[in-house]
């Protein structure tokens, strides 16, 4: 590896990581969408702040542009708090309009900007090694490897500060407001951040690759685990590993390094929504399936339970008593079996002590719906969970 | 004299400028058990935010034993509407009721093993310390809002607000917090509780408030919670049997 792929895939990685953490409160909070108004919106943000500073990389001019992204969000607040449109329909009012108004600019002052809209929305982290902090003539490294790692250091800074806050605010709002943590201050923090880094990180990886740092990794989290913190370790994991396995994907096929790393974040997100364990599309179809094998067994005890004469109770007879086809009396057969609640004595289904007790308690929280008496029998069941 | 636990003068609340509570005034005395009833969309989960610095009244004020709310945040506890949250949230049963602490930590710093005790404690005492670990998402109805009700509890507070805490639970847990409500009443604690079930009203209450758009009526529930009073606020002819 040349020391350029290395800083590349050392740049991917950062950004990787400075996108997932606001992205995982992006996610939790429901506002996906407004990471994709912010990242657009920035644009005339950045053409001003470049007209200021004639530095695509000065930190005023991020700080100039991610104001923009602030004032995108006060404005999509300000439309929905008017109540005659929802979020969503703000949000796309208010972004196409800084947009464009961003690519009238550029497209105007062609001549002084070295800015075209392709590397706003894309990025050129092939080129970001050969921009150089140079420190008194010394190479410090590329100057978006700096830029970067400074928004990381201050986001993981204010990340360990005001963890208790970001999670009280995000789960309710209501109650954070009353204990005196104004759910606002923290909202604009985070919209603060999530511009930020935006900005820091655009010029590197573009607008469209931001977006997808922010949601997909975080998206993918969250199907995985119940723990907030694990969410965000596991939403930075996949982030970097998207990032440099993406690099890898383009140098192969010889793509864009933005549109590679985009793909290994679908691809991710693809394979964990199938094959998540609990949440996953695959998992889900299993949960449904046993929780009406496991109908079909509790409709099994139960009429074993009210039918004491032999005739209702043999082997044959269930197949065409209960109604059910040869395959699914099979089924709950084997599984009552497996759960020692029926005994077969020469084709004879009788309920065991197990089963009898089993079915009352089923039968009597389904129908008083109380929990608490049932708990043992969720961790056997999925019937009786959620 | 009884002290003045809440204090409300000429509240008006609004949404997007249409107020939806119209000039309250209402005091509520210390160590009552309080039920807050009326329709739906009266403005009941209105109030008590507003109460508490949720939302900001367009005109009137609120105090907590004579000082602005902001002053006295540590003396009160809120037990959301169980609607206003996600439960597919990250997070443990544990974890929820330690939010509870929050508020006594302040900004930045962290809970510790105290705030860890407190509530253990009271998940010991709304029956749910079996689930300390169990993601809130798999918790019934009734097990989410007695998680809410020790949340409550751990902040220690003199005066509790709660939204429609029995709201989707079963007949159990309705004993088991009306109990913890009742026991909270005897220890010389303020319970205020928005409540849908005018049933059940005189047994659990002993104070009630009347409330559409405007305060009908507030009171000990023996003198005012009549036939009078609930068509006033339901509008309809209103007729409940309260039995003895
Ligand atoms: N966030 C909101 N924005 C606009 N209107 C609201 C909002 N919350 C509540 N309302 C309206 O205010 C009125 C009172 O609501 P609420 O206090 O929730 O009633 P209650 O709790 O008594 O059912 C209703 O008409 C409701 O539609
Ligand atoms: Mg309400």
């Amino acid at each position: 590896m040349s020391s350029a792929q290395i800083e590349i895939q050392i740049i991917a990685s950062l950004v990787a990581i400075a996108c997932a953490i606001p992205g995982t409160f992006l996610v939790l909070r429901k506002m996906a969408m407004i990471s994709d108004a912010i990242s657009h919106s920035i644009l005339p943000g950045i053409v001003v702040g470049f007209f200021i500073t004639q530095d695509l990389n000065s930190p005023l001019l991020i700080l100039l542009a991610a104001l923009t992204g602030i004032i995108t969000v006060v404005l999509v607040e300000y439309i929905q708090k008017t109540g005659l449109v929802k979020e969503d329909t703000a949000i796309g009012l208010v972004f196409p309009i800084l947009f464009s108004i961003g690519v009238i600019m550029i497209a105007k002052n062609a001549n002084d900007v070295h800015l075209d809209v392709d590397a706003v929305l894309l990025g050129e982290l092939a080129f970001a090694p050969f921009d150089r902090l140079i420190v008194s003539g010394i190479d410090m490294g590329p100057k978006s490897l700096w830029i970067i790692g400074s928004i990381l250091i201050i986001t993981i800074g204010l990340l360990f500060a005001f963890f208790k806050e970001l999670k009280i605010s995000t789960f309710d709002a209501g109650l954070a407001a009353s204990l005196g943590f104004s759910p606002s201050v923290i909202h604009y923090g985070l919209m603060s951040v999530s511009s930020i880094t935006t900005v820091g990180a655009f010029d590197a990886v573009g607008a469209i690759l931001v977006v997808a740092l922010m949601i997909a990794p975080a998206a993918t989290a969250y199907l995985l685990t119940n723990n907030l913190k694990r969410m965000l370790i596991y939403s930075i994991s996949f982030g970097v590993f998207s990032a440099i396995s993406g690099y890898w994907l383009a140098h192969g096929l010889d793509a864009s390094i933005a549109g590679s790393i985009t793909t290994m974040l679908g691809v991710l997100f693809l394979a964990v929504y199938l094959f998540a364990p609990s949440k996953g599309v695959i998992a889900v179809m299993y949960r449904e399936k046993q929780q009406r094998t496991e109908v079909s067994l509790l409709t099994f005890l139960l009429h074993l339970k009210n039918h004491t004469e032999e005739s209702e109770r043999h082997v044959n007879h269930l197949n065409e008593h209960i109604n059910w086809q040869k395959v699914r009396s099979k089924t709950v057969l084997d599984l009552a079996l497996k759960n020692n609640m029926i005994q077969l004595d020469k084709n004879i289904v009788s309920l065991t002590e197990k089963g009898d007790h089993f079915t009352s308690q089923a039968i009597d929280y389904i129908i008083t719906n109380e929990d608490g008496k049932i708990e043992h029998m969720k961790d056997d069941f999925f019937l009786f969970r959620g | 004299m009884t002290k003045i636990a809440v204090q409300i003068d000429d509240l008006t609340v609004a949404y997007n400028y249409k107020p939806v509570l119209w000039d309250i005034d209402l005091e509520i005395p210390e160590g009552v058990l309080m039920a807050i009833v009326g329709p739906n969309g009266a403005g009941k989960s209105t109030l008590i935010k507003s109460i508490l610095g949720i939302l900001k009244p367009i005109a009137g004020s609120v105090s907590i034993y004579n000082k602005p709310y902001e002053k006295q945040r540590q003396l009160v506890a809120y037990v959301p509407q169980k609607g206003s949250v996600d439960w597919d949230f990250p997070t443990t049963a544990l974890d929820v009721v330690m939010m509870g602490t929050y508020g006594s930590l302040g900004w930045i710093k962290r809970p510790g093993q105290k705030q860890k005790k407190a509530a253990l404690e009271a998940l010991e005492k709304v029956g749910m310390l079996p689930f300390k670990n169990r993601q809130i998402s798999q918790l019934s109805g009734g097990q989410q809002q007695r998680i809410f009700l020790a949340r409550a509890l751990v902040q220690n507070a003199s005066i509790y607000f709660m939204d429609e805490p029995f709201q989707g639970v079963d007949a159990t847990t309705e004993i088991a917090i009306i109990n913890i409500l009742k026991e909270l009443r005897k220890a010389g604690k303020t319970v205020i509780v928005v409540h849908h079930d005018l049933q059940t009203v005189p047994e659990y209450f002993d104070w009630v408030t009347f409330l559409n758009v405007k305060k009908i009526a507030t009171g000990p529930v023996k003198d005012i919670f009549n036939d009078d009073n609930l068509t006033k606020t339901y509008g309809i002819n209103y007729k409940v049997s309260i039995q003895e």
